[in-house]
C-alpha cells in the first residue's frame, strides 16, 4: 500500500544517490562496450578473479545492509539499543567486506596485476575500488549514526537521519549486486 | 503484512537475496557460459536489485516517481548491458 510521496530519509540525499548511480550505471555501461570488442581477453582475465571471495563480499553486503533495516524496524519499535546493536553488526559486516577486498588487491599485486595489465584489469580494479570507497564512506554515515543513535538522538517519530544513512548503505549494497555478476560471473 | 508467521517480510527478502547470489555464484563457478546464462544471471541481479529498493530501501510504500527511481535505475543499465553481451555473441 503507497502511504507516501517521498523517499525514507532526506531527499537530499536520494538526489546524491540519483547522481550516484547514474555514474556507475555509465561506468557498467562502457564495461559491458568494451568488452563487446575483447571479448576473449575479458573471458580470460576474468577466469584469474576469486568468485568464493567475491560471494563471501556479496553475502557479507547484503547480511548487513539486512542489519541496517533491522536497525531501522527496531528504533521505530522504540528500541534505541537493539537499533545500535543491528548497526554496529552492519558495520563489522562492512569491515569484513573491506579485508576481503583488500586481501583479494594484495594478491593480485603479487602477482604483478595492476590498472595498467590489460583493459579488463583497468575496469575490475577502477570499479572495484571506486565501490571500495563507497563503503568506506557508507561505514563513516553508519558510525555517525550509531553514535547518534546511543545518544538518544532518534525517536520513533523522528529517525530521518538515520533512514538517510540506511538508504545511502542500500545504495552501496545495491550497486554490488549489480557488479558482482557483471565482473565475476557473466561472460 | 508486518510479520507472517512471525518472520518480518525484510527476513523473507533477506534468504531470497542469499538464495539469488549462491546460485549466481553456481553459475560462474560451473563455467555455464554463453548468451542465456549471462541474461539469465543478469535478470536475477535486475530482481534483487528491485528487491532491495522496494523492502529495504522502503520504496514499497512510496507512490509517484520516487517510489519508481530504482526500477527505472535498474532497467538502464540493465538494458545497455544486455544490448552489449546481445551485439559481443
Amino acid at each position: 500500500m503507497k502511504n507516501r510521496n517521498t523517499p525514507p530519509g532526506d531527499l537530499a540525499i536520494w538526489i546524491f544517490i540519483m547522481a550516484e548511480l547514474s555514474v556507475f550505471a555509465i561506468f557498467f555501461a562502457v564495461y559491458a562496450f568494451t568488452r563487446a570488442n575483447n571479448v576473449e581477453l575479458f573471458n580470460e582475465s576474468q577466469l584469474t578473479l576469486d568468485r568464493n571471495l567475491a560471494l563471501i563480499n556479496t553475502l557479507t553486503l547484503i547480511t548487513s545492509s539486512y542489519f541496517v533495516v533491522r536497525a531501522v524496524a527496531a528504533i521505530r519499535e522504540n528500541n534505541a539499543k537493539h537499533c545500535f546493536n543491528w548497526i554496529i553488526a552492519a558495520l563489522l559486516m562492512g569491515l569484513l567486506f573491506l579485508l576481503v577486498k583488500s586481501y583479494e588487491y594484495n594478491h593480485h599485486y603479487s602477482e604483478g596485476i595492476n590498472l595498467r595489465t590489460n583493459k579488463f584489469y583497468m575496469f575490475y580494479f577502477s570499479l572495484t575500488f571506486f565501490h571500495f570507497m563507497h563503503v568506506l564512506m557508507g561505514m563513516v554515515i553508519l558510525a555517525a549514526n550509531a553514535i547518534k543513535t546511543r545518544a538518544g538522538n532518534y525517536t520513533p517519530e523522528n529517525h530521518t537521519g538515520l533512514e538517510t544513512g540506511a538508504s545511502y548503505w542500500h545504495m552501496v549494497d545495491m550497486v554490488w549486486i549489480i557488479l558482482f555478476p557483471l565482473i565475476y560471473v557473466m561472460r | 503484512m508486518y510479520k507472517f508467521i512471525g518472520v518480518r517480510p525484510c527476513t523473507f527478502v533477506y534468504i531470497l537475496l542469499m538464495v539469488l547470489t549462491v546460485f549466481t555464484w553456481y553459475v560462474g563457478v560451473s563455467g555455464l557460459s554463453g548468451l542465456s546464462f549471462a541474461f539469465l544471471v543478469l535478470g536475477l541481479s535486475l530482481l534483487k536489485g528491485h528487491l532491495i529498493g522496494d523492502y529495504y530501501m522502503g520504496l514499497k510504500t512510496v507512490s509517484g516517481i520516487w517510489g519508481w527511481v530504482i526500477v527505472i535505475w535498474l532497467i538502464l543499465p540493465g538494458s545497455l548491458i544486455a544490448i552489449a553481451f546481445y551485439s559481443a555473441s
